[in-house]
């Protein structure tokens, strides 16, 4: 006997009884939509996640550091690590400012946009750091630091913001009634949010006392780019190193950071959030498969006359053995293809819901829940199929 | 010889209080082309001798030889085959799967034969033609009559051209009419050179076959050769 016969026999068995196939196939419908929710959720989440990370930059050190008397760190700070290139890219005051009167051009302000511009302060190392690379004009020099030039760079968003399509190179921005000429836009780098991270404006760190009449010296957020990720402890213990003699005890307050951790714990929180659903319902695909083996056993039962028949005019005991296999990994599959459908519509659903993406399950995700759902069935189906076969004929012929 | 048996016993529950000799030494020669009634009252043990004859048993002790084959040295395959190939059984409960129409009942022996879906077809359309049960081919079993569904049971055993049919109380669910015609019928694929074993405890049946075994507890008791008597 053939498998085409076979599928078509397991077929007309499945819907020949609707209802109770419809029910036993429950069980895995829902286990396969949850795992494919789960999984799907969650990979996607991380996979964002670690796309942000990626893209505010990587392999970096954030230093938080103050002297209770105000005094400068940064210049020094940064002069020290010029000393390190070697294992450093770059360094750069990280810190966002916020301004009462806020960033005009023409009859746009930041102050009536759902989503305004945020406004930081960088070195001419700002972009190095945080991933940006310029796309128009020139980016932020040493030059406009040290002589205090009101310049700035735009993101791609905030410059879409205010100009649209218009060249914003060489027009002034508004900043707190300041005017600051636009030199350069960086290239965009994260499209798809709305809190985007090129929605900035960024401006020399010299720059705080034109907009702010703040000095330097409260500058206390830094970041430094390193070269990979291996560098970063070397950087961290120097880094410590040298602020202890800058700052010595009960003159201010510093730490440093290996932002690197983070994207591990993401990852390692990630894993085990998907290890720990994606076991419960792993869990209700066994209570599934169980009821499928119950299932197939009671077909079994009641159809003991039918396989005695079979045997009887020489079926032998493989061919009922694939019958009923082929009937529980049947059922399974068309369960496992409607779970499917329920995990895209879950994964779309609590996507939205739980993270505000759309999710949809991957080709991987969703061809490894079809052949596992097959896979079940072919395992619950086993013990019936071989129970039912075991039978001598003239047993068999013998059932009511 | 077609079919050698030589000491056959089938003893349910062996050593026990409640043993029972279902076959107590059954020795049997049966040639091609014969037409064997096997007679006895009820609980004699016919119905586990076709059975062991018809290879859906197997014998507690004994020897059997099919077509010169040690049956008890076959593999279940080679049984089932033999079974599929060899034999075609006819039953008292006519044995019909409730949820395949007439024609896939007929079918189903084709279909562990891996015969091609439209040789299949065919040749159940032409074993349902000769029972008389054309126009009955997309029926169910339980929309047909007792000796409709026997019907369909005899085309299903047909279909593959056996050289042996098995019959066991074939008449014994229908009226004697319809009973005769079964039986007619047998005669006739014995006069086209099948051999028929046929079971049954009715007399009258009994005398329109060329020999008759008769057994009691198991034992046969008279195995003779008559001149059948005109239908
Ligand atoms: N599975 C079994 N276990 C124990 N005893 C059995 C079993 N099957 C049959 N027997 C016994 O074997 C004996 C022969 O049974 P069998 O079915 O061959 O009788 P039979 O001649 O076909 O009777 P009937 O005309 O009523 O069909 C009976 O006494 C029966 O009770
Ligand atoms: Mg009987």
């Amino acid at each position: 006997m053939n498998w085409l016969q076979s599928f078509k026999m397991a077929f007309k068995s499945i819907m020949s009884k609707k209802g109770r196939s419809a029910l036993t196939m429950l069980g895995i419908i829902i286990g396969i939509a949850s795992v494919m929710t789960i999984v799907s959720v969650v990979n996607g989440y991380n996979k964002q996640t670690m796309e942000r990370i990626n893209s505010m930059g990587t392999n970096r050190v954030s230093v938080y550091a103050y002297r209770q008397d105000n005094k400068n760190i940064f210049d020094g700070l940064y002069d020290y690590c010029l000393g390190m290139s070697d294992i450093i890219d770059g360094i750069t005051p990280s810190a966002s400012i916020w301004t009462q009167g806020g960033v005009r051009y023409g009859s746009r302000s930041s102050t009536n946009m759902e989503y305004a511009p945020q406004l930081y302060l960088g070195s001419d190392q700002y972009s190095a750091c945080n991933n940006f690379v310029i796309e128009y004009g020139r980016d932020i020099s040493k030059v406009d630091i040290v002589n205090y030039n009101n310049v700035c760079v735009l993101g791609a968003r905030a410059a879409k913001l205010f100009f649209d399509y218009l060249n914003p190179l060489g027009e002034s921005l508004s900043v707190n009634g300041v005017a600051f000429k636009v030199v350069g836009v960086y290239k965009e780098k994260d499209p798809d949010s709305d809190w985007s991270l090129d929605n900035v404006i960024v401006f020399p760190y010299t720059a705080s006392r034109a907009i702010n009449n703040q000095d330097i010296g409260s500058l206390s957020e830094f970041i430094i780019k390193g070269k990979d990720k291996k560098s970063l402890t070397e950087i961290v213990s120097r880094v410590d190193g040298y602020l202890s003699t800058v700052i010595p005890e009960g003159t201010g307050y510093y730490s440093v950071y290996n932002e690197g951790q983070w994207q591990d714990q993401s990852n390692e929180f990630a894993k085990t959030m998907s290890l720990v659903l994606g076991g419960i319902g792993f869990i209700s695909l066994l209570v599934g498969g169980i009821g499928i083996m119950n299932i197939m056993l009671v077909t079994v039962t009641e159809r003991t006359r039918e396989i005695g028949i079979r045997r009887a005019i020489g079926a032998p005991r493989s061919a009922i053995v694939s019958q009923f296999l082929v009937e529980a990994a049947m059922i399974c599959g068309i369960g496992g293809i409607f779970g499917i459908i329920v995990g895209f519509a879950g994964t779309l659903i609590a996507g939205k819901l739980i993270v505000n993406m759309i999710l949809i399950p991957g080709v991987g995700v969703t061809a490894a829940a079809f052949v596992f759902s097959v896979v079940l069935g072919i395992i619950f189906g086993m013990y019936p199929a071989i129970k039912a076969s075991a039978l001598l004929p003239v047993v068999a012929l013998r059932a009511e | 010889m077609l079919i050698h048996l030589e000491n056959i016993y089938k003893i349910y529950g062996e050593g026990l209080e409640s043993e029972v000799r279902a076959l107590d030494g059954v020795s049997l020669d049966i040639d091609n082309g014969e037409f064997v009634a096997i007679v006895g009252s009820s609980g004699s043990g016919k119905s586990t001798l076709m059975n062991i004859l018809g290879c859906l048993d197997s014998a507690t002790r004994g020897e059997y030889y099919l077509a010169g084959e040690d049956v008890r040295s076959l593999t279940d395959r080679e049984l089932s085959q033999i079974r599929n190939k060899q034999i075609g059984f006819i039953f008292q409960g006519f044995n019909l799967i409730p949820a395949l129409s007439a024609q896939e009942n007929v079918e189903l022996p084709l279909i562990y034969q891996g015969i091609s879906a439209s040789k299949r077809k065919s040749f159940a359309e032409e074993a349902l033609e000769r029972v008389g049960l054309s126009d009955r081919k997309k029926h169910r079993p339980f929309e047909m009559s007792g000796g409709q569904q026997q019907r369909v049971a005899i085309a299903r055993a047909i279909s593959t051209k056996p050289p042996i049919i098995m019959a066991d109380e074939p008449t014994g669910a229908l009226d004697s009419k319809t009973g005769q015609e079964v039986i007619a019928f047998l005669r006739q694929l014995n006069k086209e050179g099948s051999t028929v074993i046929l079971i049954t405890h009715d007399n009258g049946i009994a005398a329109t076959a060329n020999r008759i075994v008769r057994i009691s507890d198991g034992k046969i008791i008279e195995d003779r050769l008559q001149e059948v008597s005109a239908l």
